[in-house]
């Protein structure tokens, strides 16, 4: 009966039922089986209302949708254009930071490759970058960013991490100081293959004038990022405070002083943000009902038990979670890879002597090289449907940038000083 | 991709239950603009209140979150209309039309159950809050806070019955394809 359950549910998922009911049915199955009362999965639900940091999801979300509908990207463009173009390779460099920048923005949801990829592309080609590199590059920039403040993914990860409380302690300020050399490593390691392979183009040189033009454009949005870092690492405003008042700062930006985005355009943004994080608040909420139920029938403590039969050390079972991660990374998006697997995997790992911190660089990590994994990461699609060009013209495109950040994935991995120094 | 591009579908779902949804479309949004206004409005204020007068509203961050309850449920139905959810999407991808129309059929069919075990079990949940008398924040009863959940539940049981029959067209999965002019 519950293996024909757990079949049908597996079916389902591979059919395209919407990941929270197959998340909700796996709930209640267990629960089912264990003779608990099934309207435990309700009050795990209701549950989400009872974590503080969670609030800062929808305003973060809602903020990214508004600078990304506004000219935020073509901004964000002009500064780092005058600031890194004059390297060699710079248009690439470019690329690369502010994809990144703008992932961390709006949380990898394909908005990057949306909004920046048509700027980019354009100007990428003109400048007499090939076509696949330039095709490569903003697929896979899409993503870059999951790791930097205030990326959603990054937060839920310390929400879900800090709610199982397994292995050392950890804030989410620490978290967000972690993310940031991996990805640095990431940017100066595809910055690197850039210059190797077009570092004889043509460069520009640097241009105090335009830098300053630029600034001038952006500078009700340059303040931003100090508002937030600012305040939430001095202490100063709790993180979910530091969500409202971005909100709050951009829409004063966007509507009243750069007055891009006018009254009618907000009841739409808001839909579009707020079916994004109710599908992902309500994959969380029907996994927190999954989560208390693998922990009551102990499900991670059988699978390290297993697992510590089968590998001995710390590297092998890295080298799997990686194999694991990226296979998961290019089938799941990120939301339901973090909320259905870092409660299986994360005791496992602590088990295995690995800081929760350096645990949630690598998860992210991976899941971030498996968005343009082929043959099914989602910004492939993005991409494909984006800029009118076949699959596997993508797939081609992104293999080398593939090569490059597997390799930084192998130093994260590997070196956990780039997650753990300041600790 | 817009509804347009779609070749229209073989059972086309009846004017009356068209224009249903057109009116919860409406309905919807203007749900999720003055749930978040709340949010962002009582938040602010919670922030501002703290640093400038040393206190806030002692039940504001509590409403806040109920705010979001109600928000994370109406967003998961609006996804539902617009066929939005996350999902493994990989017979929408390389399946054939006659795989595709299966799959959307027998999912829709699974999600209503599901959705409607979900509100018919998280009724007792609130008739205990209920006849308890808890209460969420302030004199505002914790029934009241969760009964969100049935009703939302519910409906969207009954949105993915009708998809079963009318299946709606699909779209990519990707979340940013909206930005597109």
């Amino acid at each position: 009966m519950i293996w024909a359950g757990i079949a049908l549910l597996i079916l389902m998922a591979l059919l395209g039922a919407p990941l929270f009911v197959v998340v909700l049915a796996a709930a209640m199955l267990g629960f089912l089986a264990e003779g608990v009362d099934l309207s435990v999965v309700a009050i795990d639900l209701y549950a989400i209302t009872q974590k503080p940091l969670l609030v800062s999801l929808p305003f973060f979300a809602f903020a990214g949708y508004l600078m990304a509908e506004a000219n935020t990207s073509e901004r964000l463009m002009a500064v780092a254009k005058a600031l890194f173009g004059w390297m060699p390779a710079g248009l690439a460099v470019v690329g690369l930071v502010v994809c990144a920048l703008f992932t961390a923005l709006t949380g990898a949801s394909g908005v990057t490759i949306v909004a920046l990829g048509g700027l980019l592309l354009p100007m990428l080609a003109s400048s007499g970058y090939g076509r696949n590199f330039s095709l490569g590059l903003v697929t896979s920039s899409g993503s870059l960013g999951l790791l930097v403040v205030p990326s959603v993914p990054l937060i839920l990860y310390g929400i879900v991490a800090q709610q199982m409380n397994v292995g050392a302690p950890f804030t989410i300020q620490q978290l967000f100081i972690a993310g940031l050399g991996p990805t640095l490593l990431m940017v100066v390691l595809l910055s690197a293959y850039a210059i190797w392979r077009h570092g004889d183009l043509p460069r520009t040189p640097f241009d105090a004038a335009a830098l300053w033009s630029a600034l001038k454009a952006a500078r009700w949005e340059l303040p931003l990022p100090l508002v937030v870092l600012g305040g939430i690492y001095s202490g100063y405003f709790a993180i979910s405070e530091a969500a409202v008042l971005t909100v709050a700062y951009v829409l004063i930006a966007e509507m009243l002083l750069y007055r891009e985005i006018g009254l009618r355009a907000l009841p739409g943004i808001v839909r579009q943000s707020m079916t994004m994080v109710g599908s992902i608040l309500m994959i969380l909420g029907t996994a927190l009902a999954f989560t208390s139920y693998l922990v009551d029938v102990e499900v991670p403590q059988r699978l390290f038990a297993f697992l510590q039969e089968h590998i001995s050390d710390k590297l092998t079972f890295l080298i799997l979670l990686n194999l694991l991660l990226l296979a998961l990374g290019a089938v799941l998006d990120v939301f339901s890879a973090l909320v259905i697997m870092v409660p299986l995997l994360l005791p496992v790992a602590v088990g295995f002597g690995i800081h929760p911190i350096h645990f949630g660089i690598i998860f992210l990590a991976n899941l971030e090289i498996g968005y343009f994994t082929p043959p099914i990461g989602i910004n492939l699609f993005i991409s494909s449907y984006r800029f009118n060009r076949p699959m596997l013209d993508l797939y081609v495109s992104c293999l080398p940038f593939m090569a490059v950040t597997l390799l930084a994935l192998l130093l994260i991995t590997y070196v956990p000083w780039f997650s753990l120094w300041f600790l | 991709m817009s509804a347009e591009d779609e070749p229209a579908a073989e059972h086309e779902a009846p004017l009356i239950w068209v224009r249903i949804q057109r009116v919860v479309q409406a309905v919807e949004t203007a749900l999720l603009v003055f749930l978040l206004g709340v949010m962002v409005a009582i938040a602010v204020y919670q922030v501002l209140a703290r640093n400038l007068f040393g206190g806030g509203l002692v039940w504001g961050t509590a409403l806040v979150q109920v705010a979001m309850l109600w928000m994370t449920m109406v967003g998961a139905s609006v996804a539902v209309g617009g066929n939005r959810h996350i999902k493994i999407d990989i017979v929408n991808r390389f399946g054939g039309a006659k795989l595709q129309a299966f799959a959307s059929r027998a999912t829709a069919l699974f999600a209503a159950a599901l959705c409607g075990a979900l509100g018919w079990y998280s009724i007792d949940f609130i008739r205990w809050d209920y006849i308890d008398g808890v209460l969420a924040f302030a004199n505002v009863p914790a029934w009241l806070c969760e009964s969100v959940i049935p009703v939302v539940a519910f409906w969207m049981a009954l949105r993915f019955v009708l998809q079963a029959i009318w299946p709606p067209p699909a779209t990519d999965g990707e979340r940013g394809e909206e930005f597109q002019a």
